[in-house]
């Protein structure tokens, strides 16, 4: 079975045909060539796969496709500010070293960028936990607790 | 120059005596400017965004897709395979069975013990007996369930001790003790007749993933000339190559090997890509096509390397005092079904000598002896994981230390003090530590910043409850920069253009570990230019010198050493093109923030790019090429003494933690951990291996295990595979001291393996102080931990 | 022991032939009708998905009740709290009415998984998964819910206790029937609850142990007049530990009691030894650990001072 679905993506609308059995991860990817978006697991534990879906944070690896028709999906590739520049949580990650191989960067900006548009002012067991669905083998998870801290105080300035 | 220059931070002087011939390189004395900056990564702003592209990224656009069909059985004979139904599937391109393997049908890092396609037998579930290239991936796996394979089962081996025995079923040809290997120092009989205290104890270790986020892919693309080209994450291009050429039956040079970036490697990606590699490339000679072959999480975990796991029993003495005076180990390590990156390489490389070098501990000990055996079974192979045969047994003599320090009722600080390494130490192999050794500092200093005297003397209950305890350990180490073996080299390439903007060449590969950052960071210094001038070239071993592997925590001392000759050299001719443009001696001329100065008028300089610009124009040499190789490896086959490395890392860690004595969970709650690194390139990069390296070494020691039973893995996808959350792992404070190494650049040594490996012991000795209760096999997870103090007799009443 | 030939070559993709997405109940049990067993509820899709890449199970076709209306809601009625089929574990999570009238339940829902997995996996699909460590069953348990379950036949309420049958199986038909509301009553001034989890890292992690504890006690608030404990996964389904609830009930609120349940909890539970959740001798231990914690909690939320 194919289907029309139609959705805005990255703040454009799309309307595309999927599978019954396709997974947003293989849509954004494959099918719309987005490949910020990783797969590491692909069973919900890695979080690499994080998406924005109505501004909450998802795992797109667990995720029919049809599931986002009339929705708003954000990736990696679409958070930005108005302006077209870097959103400050990716502007954070750079400046605290917080990347190293980047696999998991985008699962984690992701799930940092629901994390601020809720509270925008989160305590480290705040942005621990929100970050807790998302495995990082490199960091220690210490530099990205603090970017994610930096970005906040950014965005409150 | 000016005194203000001088008065700011020195880099010492690293060198006794002014020499041309390697390995020693004059340093300037200079401050730095680029080098030792925590400058941000050249990597991240396609990271942030999305835009960096790993391997599973590039277009899968006329690419057929490979397959392995796996065997089910651990030990069994190959009767007959039948792939004809498997070839009549429709998209289905080809099925290869060993006969349709053209050259040599074996790989493996060290010895091609390992069969692209197996012909006779199988040796482990994950060895692959058949291939398969299909227009898609869906297709390709329909077509592996349709080849028909007829097995004959035989007994299997699971335990390295078993695996010697005489009647132990044979799992290769030369038997199953791949590797004995002997430490000979002092008479160790005598020095236990000598202490006071002796302690016997066993320690083990099971099976680690590494869960990289990455899962592995490969592919390999036939060129039209000929060549077989071969992409996608790697440590290691050179030896994907020379592995890859003999299997496709290829000279070296038609074989060409591009590095994509790796979404983490920690050992696991130098092996892997050579089985990938291999297989793809099989597949793509037969097909003319190109084959892309890629791993789901669960196949990473079947197919792929491992942390060897260890079974190491450890006999220490000591005196009254905690002066060691005597330690023998046995380490019974277990290879599992191929040879990977386990066995020796002389004088000291492969993962089971480093393990029985370093098994005595960062201490002073007159008599050593060990007695290591590296055995195959049925298992999934033992490969390098971070740390290369030293976590292990580290975990083995941090935790005995313990043990004794409590027999004898001193401080596990204090029992270090008295025996760790310092200027002048030798080691169990007989190497004098004549430079660079910051063992003790890192102590002092970690003691400090922790408040070791304050923690310590503070633990006990800390609910009302009474059901959690709160307890401090200290883990020590130590850890080599370079491989040990004849030939580790590295070579490097540095091209400047005539606009003044850089090229740079060389084969270390980038994984996370902040390679791509920190050699540019020192090419721009040595050139006197800035990071943003320095383009790193992707490693591509068409277009780079040999540079050996990216392991053994190598890349910055022995690359970074390359990398200054290299720009050294082409700084010849910028030095004389800017002495005729400023009209000064060649001696006068010094290379900084993009000018060349006149050393002794600071008012008098000529742009970097100028003076590229006439060098260019006057014909004058604008290409570099460095090449260095430590000094020479030793280590004598009969007794294990030798020089096996030539400098080592140096550190110290300590660990808070809580225990729910009822439940046996372990919560880590505070960290610092101290190096000596000799100089750290790039400070905040630094601390993020540190960071990183502490959180894997806390998985270790609290919740990973690759689960086997009867050969099979229990744990295959990250669900069941543990490894550290945001909520596992506390704010890690790192400390980083600089004892400067006389044969790094700017001082430097190795750091990327260090940091995970104290931490293991650091946090195992800090449960028993908890808790009373000491794990002496991992992984320490509640259940471990409840039953050793059950078997202390339960937690500590006050 | 030769292994089977899905656990050994993964591929990535599911098969799937139809995914169906009805607008009202009664056209979402016609489509299961259709499909003859073939199809399946889809909800959030965290099991379903994951079990169909693991070829747990094959189907044609998925029903996604995803945008059937009136299913999403968290209400009170009358005495009772109201969880529709479509609720999620975050939602649970945050709902002020859970939390304070069953923040058991609460507890449970925010330890499952991840926020990611929080914020779509549903609270009904974690009872029709019927595993023996689904979070939420055991707090449900322990609060005595109810579920309604429609099919073409109409509808019929199932206490909770009687809901699992065995690993991965429950009264619900998947292919054929729906549950669509969870049912309990609200905890009362005289009742207090709890949750413990126990589990190898802090987040993303199966439980070796759920204990879920709600006790009633009398106005003065030293006896304990009637005790839920349920536990989970120590046995195939999840469970009510009733001969420890009947050890407790009538006894006064105090450490000798909870002493005399743990002991008794102890002695009424076998887990099985599983390898990758601890063997059988250390959970049996956990559950008098977790039994002792759990009342002693639920009694302290009681107003009852130990």
């Amino acid at each position: 079975m194919s289907l029309n679905i139609s959705f805005k993506l990255n703040g454009e609308a799309v309307e595309v045909a999927v599978e019954a059995s396709t997974l947003l991860i293989d849509l954004v990817r494959e099918k719309l060539g987005l490949t910020g978006t990783k797969a590491g697991c692909r069973e919900g534990e890695c979080g690499a796969c994080t998406v924005l879906v109505d501004g909450k944070a998802y795992s797109s690896c667990l995720m029919p496709a049809i599931k986002v028709q009339g929705r708003e999906v954000t990736t990696i590739e679409g958070l930005r500010k108005p302006d077209g520049s870097l959103h400050p949580l990716q502007e954070a990650f750079m400046d605290a070293g917080a990347a190293q191989c980047g696999f998991c960067t985008p699962g984690m900006i992701m799930n940092a960028a629901a994390l601020l548009s809720n509270n925008p002012n989160p305590d480290e067991h705040e942005i621990r936990k929100a970050l807790s669905g998302v495995l990082c083998r490199c960091t220690g998870y210490r530099k990205i607790v603090e970017a994610v801290k930096a970005a906040a105080a950014a965005n409150q300035s | 120059m000016s005194d203000k220059h001088d008065d700011k931070r020195k880099v010492q002087v690293l060198v006794k005596e002014k020499t041309d011939f390697l390995p020693f390189i004059k340093f300037k004395e200079a401050e730095l400017t680029v080098a030792g900056q925590s400058l941000n990564r050249t990597d991240d702003p396609l990271k942030v965004t999305g835009k960096l592209r790993f391997g599973a990224d590039y277009s899968q656009e006329g690419f057929l897709h490979g397959k392995i069909l796996r065997s089910p059985h651990p030990h069994a004979l190959i009767k007959a395979i039948d792939t004809t139904k498997a070839e009549a599937l429709e998209g289905v391109a080809a099925v290869l069975t060993a006969k349709d393997v053209r050259g040599r049908n074996g790989f493996g890092a060290i010895i091609p013990d390992q069969p692209v396609i197996c012909s006779d037998k199988v040796r482990f579930i994950g060895d692959g007996v058949a291939l398969v290239a299909a227009e898609t991936e869906k297709i390709a796996h329909e077509a592996l369930a349709l080849i028909e394979v007829d097995y004959e089962p035989l007994p299997a081996v699971f335990d390295p001790r078993d695996a010697m025995k005489e009647d132990a079923p044979k799992i290769h040809e030369g038997g199953n003790l791949l590797s004995y290997d002997k430490l000979r120092k002092g008479d160790v009989d005598k020095g236990f007749e000598r202490a006071d205290v002796i302690l016997e104890r066993t320690y083990e270790v099971p099976f680690l993933e590494h869960a990289y986020m990455e899962p592995d892919v490969a592919m390999a693309i036939p060129q039209r000339d000929g060549t077989m080209l071969v992409e996608g994450p790697m440590q290691a291009p050179f030896t994907v190559r020379r592995n890859v050429a003999p299997v496709v039956g290829l000279p070296i040079n038609k074989v060409r090997c591009r590095q994509i970036h790796m979404g983490g490697g920690f050992g696991g990606k130098e092996d892997s890509p050579i089985d990938l590699g291999c297989r793809a490339a099989v597949l793509a000679q037969h097909t003319g096509m190109p084959v892309r072959m890629a791993l789901e999480r669960e196949e990473v975990t079947i197919q792929t390397a491992k942390r060897h796991p260890m079974i190491m029993e450890v006999r220490i003495g000591a005196m009254k005092d905690g002066t060691l005076v005597a330690f023998q180990g046995v380490i019974y390590d277990e290879q599992g079904a191929y040879a990977s990156l386990g066995p020796k390489i002389p004088p000291a490389g492969g993962s089971h000598v480093h393990s029985m070098v370093m098994m005595a501990g960062p201490y002073v000990i007159p008599n050593v002896k060990v007695d290591a055996y590296l055995c195959y079974t049925n298992h999934p192979y033992g490969g390098a994981m971070r740390g290369f045969g030293a976590p292990q047994v580290h975990i083995a003599h941090e935790q005995i230390m313990d043990e004794l320090a409590a027999e004898l009722g001193i401080s596990p600080v204090e029992i270090r003090r008295k025996n760790a390494f310092q200027l002048g130490s030798e080691t169990a192999t007989g190497q004098v530590l004549d430079q660079s050794v910051g063992l003790r500092e890192t102590l002092e200093a970690c003691a400090k910043a922790f408040e070791w005297d304050r923690r310590f003397s503070e633990t006990g209950y800390i609910d009302k409850e009474r059901s959690k305890r709160r307890g401090v350990g200290v883990g020590m180490g130590w850890y080599r920069t370079s491989i040990g073996t004849g030939g580790d080299a590295c070579g490097a390439n540095v091209y400047v253009h005539e606009d003044g903007s850089v090229l740079l060449y060389t084969g270390i590969t980038e994984m996370g570990q902040g390679a791509f950052t920190v050699l540019p960071q020192i090419c721009a210094e040595e050139l006197g230019v800035r990071l943003e001038d320095v383009r790193l070239v992707q490693p591509d071993t068409d277009l780079v010198p040999e540079s050996g592997p990216t392991v053994g925590s190598r890349s910055t001392t022995l690359m970074g050493n390359a990398i200054i000759q290299a720009a050294r050299q082409v700084k010849q001719s910028l030095t004389e093109a800017a002495a005729e443009i400023l009209g000064v001696a060649p001696e006068q001329v010094e290379f900084r923030d993009r000018k060349v100065f006149d050393r002794d008028n600071p008012f008098s300089s000529v742009e970097f790019s100028k003076v590229a610009g006439r060098c260019m124009a006057t014909g004058r040499r604008l290409v570099g090429q460095g090449w260095w190789t430590p000094p020479a490896a030793s280590l004598d086959p009969e007794t294990g003494q030798g020089n096996p490395y030539f400098v080592y890392t140096y550190s110290t860690h300590m660990a808070q933690v809580a225990v729910d004595v009822e439940t046996g969970e372990v919560e880590v709650e505070y960290y610092v951990a101290a190096f000596d690194v000799g100089k750290a390139i790039n400070p905040r990069a630094l601390e993020g291996q540190i960071e990183g390296g502490v959180a894997m070494g806390l998985g270790y020691a609290l919740m990973e295990e690759v689960v086997i039973r009867e050969g099979v893995i229990q744990n295959t996808n990250l669900q069941n595979y543990l490894i550290p959350t945001t909520l596992d792992v506390p704010d890690i404070n790192p400390i980083i001291l600089e004892m400067p190494n006389q044969f790094g650049p700017y001082g430097a040594k190795g750091i990327g393996e260090m940091p995970n490996i104290p931490a293991t012991p650091a946090i195992l000795n800090a449960i028993c102080n908890a808790c009373g209760g000491r794990v002496r096999s991992l992984p320490a997870d509640p259940e471990k931990v409840f039953w050793a103090i059950r078997e202390a007799g339960g937690a500590p009443n006050k | 022991m030769p292994q089977a030939f899905e656990e050994l070559h993964w591929r990535r993709d599911i098969s799937l032939k139809d995914y169906l997405l009805p607008e009202t109940l009664s056209q979402a049990l016609q489509m299961l009708r259709e499909y003859k067993g073939r199809a399946r509820i889809i909800a959030g899709g965290t099991d379903v998905i994951v079990a169909l890449r693991r070829c747990d199970y094959t189907v044609d076709a998925l029903v996604d009740i995803g945008r059937v209306p009136g299913l999403g809601l968290i209400e009170q009625q009358g005495d009772n709290i109201v969880l529709g089929a479509l609720v999620t574990h975050a939602q649970t999570e945050a709902s002020a009415l859970v939390r304070e009238k069953a923040g058991l339940l609460a507890t449970a829902c925010g330890a499952v998984g991840s926020p990611q997995i929080r914020t779509i996996a549903t609270v009904a699909g974690n009872l029709v998964s019927g595993q023996p460590a689904a979070d939420a069953s055991i707090p449900l348990l322990a609060l005595d819910a109810r579920v309604a379950v429609v099919s073409t036949d109409g509808e019929r309420t199932v206490p909770l206790s009687d809901f699992f049958l065995d690993v991965g199986k429950t009264v619900v038909d998947p292919t054929r029937e729906i549950l669509t509301r969870i049912e309990f009553k609200a905890l009362g001034s005289n009742q207090g609850g709890c949750s413990l989890r126990l589990s190898k890292r802090k987040a993303l992690s199966l439980p070796m142990l759920v204990c879920s504890v709600v006790v009633t006690v009398d106005d003065a608030k030293n006896a304990i007049t009637e005790a839920a404990i349920a536990l989970g996964p120590v046995a195939p389904t999840p469970f009510r530990s009733r001969l420890v609830e009947d050890v407790v009930k009538g006894k006064p609120a105090t450490l000798e009691t909870l002493h005399e349940a743990a002991e008794r909890a102890y002695a009424y539970c076998s887990p099985r030894d599983s390898l990758l959740r601890g063997s059988c001798d250390y959970r049996q231990e956990m559950v008098k650990v977790l039994v002792k914690r759990g009342l002693r909690r639920a009694l302290e939320d009681a107003g009852c001072v130990l």
